[in-house]
């Protein structure tokens, strides 16, 4: 009982969450209602009785993609976003249709009456274990993600460092 | 021959690209390149050695699995037999000769070091085509070669005319191209596989069978490769951008244009050889390739451009070869190209020794007298010529009496064309070499002889031209499949008598002409306007493609006018409710809030390119929608 | 709690971002829409893993693992992107970026 509540609360608080961040003006307040919407879901994953990776959720998503968003939105657009300005792009309105049209089409195979099973009772998905699973049958995925992330560290600094116009270079020649 | 080292022969030119294509230093750049080919070619020579072994019709395979799609695995491998063991050593032999030859030609070039790159990249690519055991693989090299083919011939950008021609080769073989990928897409449909040996499960061991399209399905798949062989063989009607490739520089002319590339789709018939039988399109080839002979060395007679006349025969060369193939199988064929192979890059490196020798200058009415300064270069392209015109005992004299022996026992009307053929190879040979050689100096300039470099593979080739016929005839005919006519006394005569007649004739229409001063009794405009085929397409292809132009023109005002017609048509019911109804409501909300959505939907439909990013999302997710319903109802 | 709730939660959090993405003009709304779809991709893993006959392969916690990793590059990247979009046009409007659009 205590966890149907649970999921209905945390649902509702996702939801929320999520619509407040894609409907706000502010774009300050869009990343506070993003990261509550992170928070809700690491809980929902606790509640799958996915602990680490609510642990993980909560440190990469809360702890850097919020901060970073934040100070993406800080180095680029006016903070409050308070001008007149249209907030939505042309046509808004079919992308809401084709936004509803996906939802349909996600909801099909329930539509469709697939089976919905029940969960497991006992469980025991340790973080050891999945130690364990990383460093020995996805030991390659592991080093490959490793090599990815540099791969986007340099890339992210080069992009965002911007490029140096020749001129600039000749002059300095 | 394990099947690492004969990967490494296409691999080693490959390698040398890569490394090549950072480097600044020609001279550097010159001699990895070289390397690696001196590498491939022991490696080729060694693979020669033991496919010459092999008995007819033996071969050796090594395939790897590529791609697994559900049950489809799709092998990708190389094999080794005695057609394309011929082939490795040719074009390793010749690659290797051009490659230290234009060490010498390209040495003022600033971008030397990324013309050995693209030099290499294009052996590589040849030498894959030339081992592929999978339609697929051979597809793939014979686009790395069409590439490196663009990228030489427009190697001298800033001259309009080599851009355009580069462009001009890429987009014409492409047409060539379209019908060989839609060949394989039915090969691969008919079959489920693209492997041609593979344990008795290969394409051209089993044979496709059964009807397509009314046709039989072998005889429609091998007609569309030999589209591709058309476009990239320069025949008949394809042919017309092998002429103007020829600005590119000269030892590219000689080793793609002349020796190895064109020569692909020659071999790509003999490789699918199995097909044509199959599907008794062989008289198709041996009648295309006569036309192309006989027009083509037409067009030769007219031409003043010391490249573009040997352009022009290595068509009309390139011609006889697939009659050979059409009339007496495989070996015929392949004789005659490995004979060609090595007299034309003979020719067209002799061809760019004069050249270089009066300083650029491609005219031959502004040569003449060339014998005296130039004497090494003089003897090789005689030698040349000898074995082109099929002078008694020459290479080229033993390779095209074979063919012509097979057509006289096959098709006669066939044989007449390419004897005639012949006799007008003699005869424009023969007028070239009167322009350049005899007679005192035209040009500004003061011809003199080439670096050591660029003569001794001349001298080299120029052996190879006269002697490998009588040599190398017995076994070729011997290893490769076909068979042999039996030589009657006509073939032996109408031979002989087309080839000293046309010197003869040429002899007797020259001499004593004030050559380069005078009109030239041969060079009749439509020849020297090249038969105007390409006024031809211009006056048909372009033309087509204004009207395609037209056509899309009127399909978007059409549409345009359909949603003006929607949006009209809604206006109007519109304001009829609001007369009726509730004017307020249905005014603001839904009619002309719909109207809008209309209009822009129409908008959306009749330029779905505006740049406008959200849209593309959109259009994205609606793919998504539209692939979700199709699994949905497909259940 | 069956698979459905969650299924279906997944489903309403993903098109709730991909409205966000649809219908903002801020680019940088758009990648929050982007982070939000990840994540109900995510749940939808989590979600499957434990309704699945073989928790113990760990499937679905590792797959999610590996997706947060690779979404937490692609911020970094898109963030980059938006920056170095930032400074060529000045703003980070969707409809301002239109220099694809034939004229």
């Amino acid at each position: 009982m205590s966890e149907q509540i649970a999921f209905w609360m945390l649902s509702a608080i996702a939801v929320l969450g999520a619509l407040v961040a894609v409907r706000k003006r502010n774009l300050i307040h869009g990343v506070f209602a993003l990261m509550i919407f992170f928070a809700a879901l690491s809980v929902l994953f606790l509640l799958l009785l996915a602990e680490f990776i609510a642990a993980v959720q909560i440190l990469v998503y809360i702890g850097a993609v919020g901060i970073l968003l934040l100070f993406a939105i800080m180095l680029t657009e006016r903070v409050t976003g308070d001008d007149d300005r249209r907030m939505t792009s042309r046509g808004w309105f079919w992308g809401f249709a084709v936004a509803a049209a996906v939802f349909v089409i996600l909801l099909l195979p329930v539509i469709q009456q697939l089976p919905s099973p029940e969960a497991a009772q006992t469980i025991d998905p340790s973080v050891k274990e999945l130690g364990h699973k990383l460093m020995n049958p996805y030991v390659v995925t592991l080093e490959v993600l490793a090599l990815l992330l540099t791969a986007a560290l340099i890339g992210a600094v080069t992009a965002a460092q911007g490029v140096r116009m020749p001129k600039e270079e000749d002059s300095q020649e | 021959m394990s099947p690492t080292t004969l990967a490494l022969i296409p691999l080693l030119p490959l390698l040398a690209a890569a490394l090549t294509c950072g480097l600044q230093n020609g001279r550097r750049a010159a001699a990895l390149a070289i390397t690696a080919m001196l590498g491939s070619c022991g490696l080729a020579l060694a693979a020669f050695n033991q496919a010459w072994g092999m008995g007819q019709g033996e071969h050796t395979t090594f395939n790897i699995t590529w791609l697994e799609v559900g049950d489809t695995a799709i092998p990708l491998g190389f094999v080794l037999d005695p057609l394309n063991g011929a082939m490795l050593a040719m074009v390793t032999f010749i690659g290797l000769l051009i490659f230290i030859y234009s060490a010498g030609y390209m040495k003022d070039d600033r971008r030397m070091a990324r013309f050995f790159c693209y030099l290499s990249l294009f052996a590589a690519g040849m030498l894959g085509l030339v081992l592929a055991n999978s339609l697929l693989l051979l597809f793939m090299c014979w686009e790395i070669v069409g590439l490196a083919s663009y990228l030489l011939i427009s190697f001298w950008f800033h001259k309009p005319e080599a851009a355009a021609a580069g462009k001009k080769a890429f987009i014409v073989t492409r047409i060539g191209d379209l019908g060989f990928l839609i060949g394989i897409l039915l090969a691969f449909k008919t079959t489920g596989t693209l492997t041609l040996y593979d344990g008795g499960q290969g394409l051209l061991e089993t044979l496709p069978t059964g009807m397509v399209w009314g046709m039989q399905a072998s005889g429609l798949i091998s007609l569309l490769l030999f589209m591709g062989a058309i476009g990239k063989s320069g025949q008949l009607p394809l042919h017309v951008w092998l002429p103007d490739a020829m600005e590119g520089p000269t030892p590219v002319s000689a080793l793609i244009h002349a020796a190895t590339m064109v020569a692909a789709g020659v071999f790509l018939v003999a490789r699918a050889i199995p097909l044509f039988d199959a599907g008794g399109t062989l008289p198709v080839v041996a009648w295309t390739g006569a036309i192309t002979a006989l027009v083509a060395a037409f067009i030769a007679l007219g031409q003043y451009d010391l490249k573009r006349i040997l352009a022009y025969s290595t068509v009309s060369q390139l011609g006889l070869m697939m009659v050979g193939l059409g009339v007496a199988g495989v070996s015929v064929g392949m004789f005659h190209l490995l004979t060609h192979a090595f007299f034309k890059a003979l020719l067209f490196l002799g061809a760019g020794s004069i050249i270089h020798g009066c300083h650029e200058e491609q005219d031959i009415r502004k040569m003449g007298g060339l014998a005296k300064p130039m004497p090494v270069t003089t003897i090789a392209y005689l030698c040349g010529t000898l074995a082109l015109v099929a002078f008694p005992f020459t290479s080229g004299f033993f390779s095209k009496d074979e063919i012509l022996a097979g057509a006289w026992a096959t098709n006669q009307p066939v044989f007449w064309i390419a004897a005639a053929a012949s006799l007008l190879t003699a005869l424009y040979m023969t007028r070239q070499c009167l322009y350049v050689f005899p007679g005192a100096h035209r040009g500004e300039h003061i011809p003199h002889e080439s670096p050591r470099i660029m003569t001794v593979p001349l001298v080299i080739l120029a052996v190879f031209a006269l002697g490998l016929g009588g040599l190398a005839k017995g076994s070729v005919l011997a290893k490769l499949p076909g068979e042999t006519a039996h030589h009657t006394t006509v073939v032996l005569a109408v031979s002989v008598a087309v080839a000293l007649g046309g010197i003869a004739l040429g002899w007797l229409i020259y001499r004593g002409r004030a050559l380069g001063q005078a009109a030239d009794p041969l060079a009749v405009t439509p020849l020297v306007r090249k038969l105007w085929f390409d006024e031809l397409y211009a006056a048909t292809v372009g033309r087509l493609w204004a009207l395609a132009v037209v056509i899309a023109e009127q399909l978007n005002e059409l549409l345009l006018f359909v949603r003006d017609l929607t949006v009209t048509l809604a206006d109007r019911i519109g304001t009829g409710f609001a007369v009726g109804g509730d004017r307020k409501l249905i005014d603001t909300l839904a009619f002309d809030g719909m109207c809008n959505r209309l209009r822009s939907a129409g908008h959306a439909v009749t330029r779905p390119q505006n740049g406008f990013l959200p849209g593309y999302l959109r259009l994205i997710a609606l793919g998504a929608v539209a692939l979700g319903l199709l699994v949905a109802l497909m259940k | 709690m069956t698979l459905h709730h969650y299924l279906i939660l997944a489903a309403v959090l993903f098109c709730v971002g991909l409205m966000g993405a649809f219908t903002r003009r801020n680019a940088i709304v758009v990648l929050f829409s982007v982070e939000i779809m990840l994540n109900a991709a995510n749940l939808n893993f989590i979600a499957f893993w434990r309704y699945s006959e073989n928790p113990a392969l760990l499937h679905g916690p590792l797959f999610t693992l590996f997706a947060i990793a690779v979404a937490a590059a692609e911020v970094a990247v898109g963030l980059a992107l938006v920056i170095a979009v930032y400074r060529h046009f000045k703003t980070v409007d969707l409809e301002a970026m239109d220099t694809l659009r034939e004229e």
